[in-house]
Parts: C-alpha cells; sequence; structure tokens
C-alpha cells in the first residue's frame, strides 16, 4: 500500500469503478439475512420496528407500507450518497434492499429469491451492483465534472465536530437513567479522562458495570 | 442439523457484510474524492473514540447487548450490527496496538479484511444463540445508549451541521436553511438537508451557477418532492394548512398503497 502519504485513489480499495462490487457485497448479505428471517425468523438486518412492517405482510397484511417506505428509501439516499461522497447503509441498503424489495417482490407473488439461500445471495448481489453504478454514474455527471469540492472540508470538519458531544450526551443519559449507573459513567470517563483517553468508553464501562451490581428495569 | 445449516449461512452472511461495511467505513475518511458507505453518525461515533481501542470496544460493546436482545425477542439485528458494532469492533482489534487511526480505521484493505472476521463471529454468534442475555445489561444499553445516540442524531448534530453552513458562506448559510429546514419537515432529520445546502452554496462560491450546479439544484429538488411524496407530506402539508387534499392527491397515493386518512 505504500506510505500513507501516497494513497493511490486508483487502486482497487480507493477508486469508483471498485465501488459497485462493495455494494454488491453488502447488499447480498443483507438480501441473504432477510431470507434468514423468512425462512428461521431471525438475522434480519434492521430494527424491530421496521422488520416489523415486513412481518405485516408475512402474516398476510399486504405488503404495501414496508414496498414503499423501503423504496422511498432507497431513491433518497442513493441521490444523497452520491452528492456527498458517503452511501447511507442503514435506509439505501439494510431498508431499501433488505426490506422495500423483499416486500416488493412478495407482493408481486414472487417468493423464490427469499426461499433459496443461493438464489438470495445472487439477488442481493445484482441489486447491490445496480445501485453502485447508480451512484458513481450520478457521481460522474456531477460532482466529477467539477473543480470544487462542494464543502467537503466543511462538512468533514461538522463531523468532527459532533462526534465529541458523544462522552458528555452518554454520561447525561446515564445519570438520567439511575444514580448507580450515573456514578458509574462520572467515575469511568473521569479516569479515561485522567488517562488522556476518550471519555466514551470510561463512561459506558462504568455504567455497565455500576448496572450489573444495581439493575434497572426495562419500563 | 438445522443449526449447523444457520451457522454455515451465518458465515457467508457474516463475511460478505462485514467485507463491504469495513471498506466503505475506511473509505468514509477518504470521501468525497473516494465514495463512501456508511454514514454521517457513524463517521461522526468512530471519530469520537479518536483513535483509542477501549473506546472503539466498548461502545459497540453497548450496542451488542442491545443487538442480542433484539435478535433473540424478535430476530431483527437492529440497524447497528452494521452502522456500529462492525466498523468499531474492526477498528478496535485493528488499533489494539496503539497504531494510528490513519493506518489502520482509515485504510480500506484492513478494516475490510477485519470488518469480515468480525461480521462472521457477530452474525454466528447473534443467529446461534437462543440463550437469553442478562436483562440488566440489555437494560443499560436501551436506557443509556440509546437515548444518548438519539440526542447526537437530534438535534446535536443537525444544529453542529447547521452552524457550520452558516460559518462557511452566505450562499451555504442559505441554502443550508431552507433545505435543512424543509429536511426536518420532510425526513425528520434536518442533518442531509443541511449537508446538500453546504453541497449547493459550496458548489455555486466555487464553479458559479454552471451546469453541474443547476444539476444538483434540481436534482435535490427532485428529491426532496419525491421523499416527500412517498411518505404521504404532500397531504399533510395541505392539512396542516386546514386544506382539502385533491381527490386525484389521493388516489395517486392510493396507487402506491399508502391510505390517506
Amino acid at each position: 500500500m505504500g506510505g500513507n502519504n501516497e494513497i493511490n485513489m486508483k487502486s482497487f480499495w480507493y477508486a469508483d469503478w471498485s465501488f459497485p462490487l462493495l455494494v454488491a457485497l453488502l447488499s447480498s448479505g443483507v438480501f441473504a439475512g432477510t431470507h434468514m428471517y423468512y425462512v428461521y425468523k431471525i438475522g434480519a438486518f434492521n430494527d424491530v420496528a421496521i422488520v416489523a412492517m415486513l412481518e405485516v405482510g408475512l402474516q398476510g397484511g399486504g405488503y404495501g407500507v414496508a414496498a414503499a417506505f423501503g423504496a422511498s428509501f432507497l431513491f433518497a439516499r442513493i441521490l444523497e450518497g452520491s452528492l456527498v461522497g458517503i452511501l447511507d447503509i442503514g435506509g439505501a441498503i439494510q431498508t431499501g434492499i433488505g426490506i422495500g424489495i423483499p416486500a416488493l417482490l412478495l407482493a408481486s407473488g414472487i417468493t423464490a429469491p427469499l426461499e433459496n439461500f443461493t438464489l438470495s445471495l445472487l439477488t442481493g448481489a445484482v441489486l447491490g451492483l445496480a445501485i453502485g453504478y447508480t451512484v458513481i454514474v450520478i457521481r460522474k455527471f456531477t460532482v466529477g465534472q467539477s473543480n470544487s469540492t462542494f464543502g467537503a472540508d466543511v462538512m468533514m470538519g461538522a463531523g468532527n465536530a459532533s462526534g465529541r458531544f458523544l462522552g458528555p450526551l452518554i454520561i447525561i443519559s446515564a445519570a438520567s437513567a439511575s444514580i448507580p449507573i450515573g456514578v458509574g459513567a462520572i467515575v469511568g470517563a473521569a479516569i479515561f479522562y485522567a488517562g488522556k483517553k476518550p471519555i466514551v468508553g470510561g463512561a459506558i464501562i462504568g455504567a455497565m458495570l455500576l448496572g450489573a451490581f444495581f439493575p434497572i428495569s426495562l419500563d | 442439523m438445522e443449526l449447523l445449516v444457520i451457522i454455515i449461512k451465518s458465515i457467508i452472511i457474516g463475511g460478505f457484510v462485514g467485507f463491504g461495511v469495513g471498506a466503505g467505513a475506511a473509505r468514509m475518511f477518504h470521501a468525497p474524492s473516494s465514495q463512501g458507505m456508511g454514514a454521517f453518525r457513524t463517521l461522526g461515533e468512530l471519530n469520537a473514540c479518536a483513535g483509542d481501542a477501549a473506546s472503539h470496544f466498548s461502545f459497540g460493546l453497548g450496542f451488542f447487548f442491545n443487538a442480542w436482545a433484539s435478535s433473540v425477542g424478535a430476530g431483527a439485528f437492529t440497524q447497528d450490527v452494521d452502522h456500529r458494532i462492525i466498523p468499531n469492533w474492526a477498528a478496535a482489534l485493528l488499533m489494539r496496538k496503539g497504531k494510528r487511526p490513519e493506518d489502520t480505521l482509515h485504510n480500506p484493505k484492513k478494516m475490510a479484511i477485519t470488518g469480515a472476521i468480525i461480521g462472521i463471529l457477530v452474525v454466528s454468534f447473534l443467529n446461534s444463540t437462543a440463550s437469553a442475555i442478562p436483562e440488566s445489561l440489555q437494560a443499560i444499553a436501551l436506557k443509556v445508549l440509546v437515548p444518548a445516540a438519539n440526542l447526537l442524531i437530534n438535534p446535536v448534530m443537525p444544529v453542529i451541521f447547521w452552524l457550520a453552513a452558516l460559518d462557511s458562506g452566505k450562499r451555504s448559510g442559505i441554502w443550508g436553511t431552507i433545505f435543512g429546514g424543509a429536511a426536518h419537515l420532510v425526513m425528520g432529520n434536518a442533518v442531509p438537508g443541511v449537508v446538500l445546502g453546504i453541497l449547493i452554496g459550496k458548489g455555486v462560491d466555487d464553479g458559479g451557477w454552471n451546469k453541474i450546479t443547476k444539476t444538483l439544484l434540481v436534482s435535490v429538488i427532485l428529491l426532496f418532492v419525491l421523499s416527500g411524496f412517498f411518505r404521504g407530506f404532500d397531504i399533510a402539508f395541505l392539512q396542516g394548512f386546514n386544506l382539502e387534499a385533491p381527490e386525484w392527491l389521493i388516489d395517486l397515493h392510493k396507487l402506491i398503497g399508502y391510505e390517506v386518512k
């Protein structure tokens, strides 16, 4: 790979042409995850609330909601992803490919890609390739034709700045959860800070440690 | 026998997903010159751990308990397997000997391979363990990490991106404000809108109103119109102003399966 200062942007790991292949691999796995859910009721790559939309369809309640929700997410994220340089996995792949497209297929009575493991991997890969190429093509016709960075430095700066908020936020929400958990988070964060480490890790470990001894209920 | 089949399938799925997530996460650090894949919040969280292996590991661990509980309870991994657990644990594994993020987390090749290993382990584990996790740990994940992450996503990140847009020039400020506000109305979060506003504002600052920036503006407006339509925002908008939604619009929504109340 050479030194860190001379990254070859044309090599496989950084180039545009390899992007569809990476999306294809991820989509293949996520679509197969939905196959696992379809067959074994385990392993869907999404939040309970969104998987529940697909479950409504599987129970005979119609696939309309899951299909519309997934497809709109997929569309919006493809356009956004190509413009800002980061394709959102949650919206485009996990919800779009993992929930929206299976719902569309099932609504049209096509069950084979979800029943058969190999077929599910293939379907996901083909869909992923298509999405990856679409992103790259939109990119070529917009961002790629210009010398402007379109404010990417501004967005990166903001992304970095927002990460710093997480540590204090975790302590605040630990302190709101219960007194022992709050104390654990505070002490953990202080120890990590004294050791010149980011306070996020200390806050979580402290909260979990005391939470194991002084449990809180889920409701 | 069925368990063996599940584990074999999980290994394949976890490897594929982990490879893609790992490479995509590392490429985010080189965006926009390299097309990345992940999420802005993942990027922020990875930066929050500041290249410290213990922080990356414990952040992933918190969400792992939540994902575990959700898998055991409802068969749903949560989105955090891809967004948080795989990228953070892959980073933790790569940085365990105090290596710099520039040589590890930002390297798509190393992150792809490590991500695949983590993916295989996590997916196989989640799919094969039927026993429940200690409830106290699950409660902490839900009561501590989830609210903190939700606060980060809204309102902390929108505000920071918004202020960055306002500080980076008049055009970014105006477009960021318009699209950021619209994004919160339509999508429930202002970040995508502010980002697109900065994109347009800075694009026009650097190159003027040329073919590209005009196409950009049109596609962004199209994005808002279409995602507004698919979420039924058009109807809610009319109703919010005490107006009747026309019959043809309601019929159009019925066509795609959205029931207008």
